[in-house]
């Protein structure tokens, strides 16, 4: 192929070609603050609920705050405040008006601080400025990943596992907080321990229903903002703690091919407690048999799109033939890709897979109308196991691949009235760069999006891309290829046409 | 506008590729098979007129061909 390039470039028979700009777009940004920052007094937190969630592998927390502005002067800054052992574990911040969840989400930035500050914060911009003794109610959810430890550290093989959160009684807060409670919803009603407070509030603390815990309600109007009170839960969660330290997804497009490819390369950990003695396969299959509950992961289900076709699922030494596709119908009923590791994968053990899969292509693109050779794409911005106890990714990279020659690329993922589990846009960096591949000369668009601390939460997201593809773009490909065996045609009559006889000229 | 907005005002034009998956092995033997029948004609009489009449079709056969046999084996270019 790259012998038919270089003979067509040196014919001088391939057309000029637009340039694929391969220019970086740092979109992730952070403000820079002075040390001693502390945010300005201006709002007061009348009532805040902050729901907790620990029946995944992560912490889910949504916090519903009614905030009233009590300065002479309209304001659009909230300051969000986090721990800075947590700051960096902080994943798929959403901040919206809990009344209009319609409007979308607020923008969202990080603030840097010197490191030996013990707080973060993230400024909320209000869409509109919010006027003197107005209020708005506002949902702020997040995740916070890798904050569960295992306690106790090592277990032994069929043991039930528990995990232990430590948090504030009294919710974080930039601001004073007049009315404050805290709910817990563990996985399970097996909780051998957990802190009671004393001298927080009248009666029992916390106060118990099934596996909800609450915290509070604390009336804290003269407490100083940002004070904490530690408290600790101790749960059962006999269940793997998947961790993907990384994920990459490569989402290509062909247009000659009509298809869309799609590849996932995971490095799995688990951060559950680790083993106390040497693995007993004897053990494992007595309790895989018996269908116990176990910390390790026996099995991952990946529910793929309507009409994906050719699963593969292959690790460092190969196919892996531990696996099951189901596959689904167009347009609603989704295919289910269940895979069995060649191991079971038991706390501090790690695996690393990939997997990949095929999609009609007309499905996810579109022709945009009213502009020749703009084209649209909708396609999921990640998929990855749907299991009960969750997942959370340290880092994902999405790269999706587009034809070669494809440029003005524009790229947005879907904000829609409910979370979709991202940060905002400010939190993703992108870059655009070449892919060089089978039969490429000028090498393929490829739009990476790099994103730290996302959970399962995201699997709804889906990522939007426009760019422009003209008729040559398309038409390069088989054109080199022609241009190259025309060469060698010319090449041979030329050769041939050589009078090399040894005669009297 | 938004491309969501741009997205769901193209709902009536799915894109679709001139050659179907499922014919993308037959459309590329073809044309690769008709490439090697034009070249084993030029390779009869190499002359300057067997460019035009054998080389050219040859090429184009052999440049789609290409294309479309690649795609058919599960190489999506």
């Amino acid at each position: 192929m790259r012998l038919f390039a270089a003979a067509a470039v040196v014919c001088g028979l391939l057309l000029p070609s637009s340039v694929v700009c391969a220019e970086s777009d740092l979109s992730s940004t952070r403000v820079q603050l002075p040390n001693d920052f502390t945010p300005p007094q201006v709002f007061k937190n009348l009532n805040l609920l902050r729901n907790t969630n620990l029946e995944k592998g992560y912490v889910r927390e949504t916090v519903d705050v009614v905030v009233e502005n009590v300065d002479d002067k309209p304001q659009r800054e909230y300051y969000l405040p986090f721990p800075a052992d947590v700051f960096g574990k902080i994943g798929g911040l959403e901040v919206r008006d809990k009344k209009s969840p319609e409007k979308g989400r607020f923008d969202a930035e990080a603030i840097e601080t010197d490191s030996s500050n013990d707080i973060n914060y993230y400024v909320v911009q209000f869409p509109d400025a919010l006027a003197p003794s107005s209020q708005i109610t506002l949902r702020i959810s997040y995740s916070v990943l890798s904050s569960l430890s295992p306690l106790p550290a090592t277990i032994h093989q069929s043991e039930q596992q528990y995990l232990a959160y430590t948090f504030s009684a009294y919710a974080l807060s930039a601001y004073p907080v007049d009315n404050q409670k805290t709910k817990l919803k563990l996985p399970s009603v097996n909780v051998p321990d957990y802190t009671t407070t004393t001298g927080l509030k009248s009666g029992q603390d916390p106060e118990r229903q099934g596996s909800v815990y609450t915290y509070g309600p604390y009336e804290t109007a003269k407490v100083a903002p940002g004070t904490q009170y530690p408290v600790t839960v101790r749960y059962e969660f006999t269940k793997p703690v998947l961790t993907a330290h990384l994920l990459e997804r490569d989402i290509e497009v062909s247009h000659w091919g009509g298809n869309l490819a799609t590849e996932e390369r995971y490095w799995l950990r688990n951060n559950g407690s680790q083993l106390e003695k040497q693995f007993s396969r004897l053990e494992w299959t007595v309790s895989t048999y018996q269908g116990f509950p176990t910390s390790a992961l026996r099995e991952l289900t990946f529910p793929l799109k309507p009409g994906s076709v050719d699963p593969y699922f292959t690790d460092d030494i190969g196919n892996v033939s531990t696996s099951r596709f189901r596959p689904g119908k167009v347009p609603n009923r989704d295919g289910s890709l269940e895979l069995r590791p060649r191991f079971p994968i038991f706390g501090g053990w790690n695996y690393s897979f990939r997997i990949g899969w095929n999609n009609d292509l007309s499905l996810f693109l579109r022709k945009a109308i009213g502009s020749s050779g703009t084209y649209i794409l909708k396609v999921p911005f990640i998929e990855g196991p749907k299991n009960p106890e969750g997942i959370q990714y340290e880092k994902v990279v999405v790269r999706v691949i587009l034809p070669e020659g494809a440029r003005n690329v524009q790229w947005e993922t879907i904000n829609g009235a409910t979370s979709n589990g991202l940060p905002s846009l400010s939190q993703i960096h992108s870059e655009l760069n070449d892919h060089k591949t089978f039969m490429d000369t000028l090498g393929r668009t490829a739009l990476t999006l790099t994103i730290e601390n996302l959970s399962d939460e995201a699997r709804s997201s889906e990522l939007l891309i426009s760019y422009d593809y003209t008729l040559w773009d398309g038409l390069r490909k088989p054109v080199t290829i022609t241009a190259g065996l025309f060469t060698v045609f010319v090449a041979l009559w030329f050769v041939g046409s050589l009078d090399v006889s040894i005669k009297k000229r | 506008m938004s491309l969501n907005e741009v997205w769901e005002a193209a709902s009536a034009h799915p894109y679709s590729p001139i050659i179907s998956k499922n014919s993308q092995f037959f459309v590329g033997f073809t044309l690769l098979f008709a490439a090697l029948i034009f070249t084993g004609l030029f390779g009869l009489n190499r002359s300057f007129t067997s460019i035009a009449s054998f080389g050219i079709p040859a090429s184009l056969a052999f440049g789609f061909g290409a294309v479309y046999m690649i795609c058919a084996v599960g190489v999506y270019v």
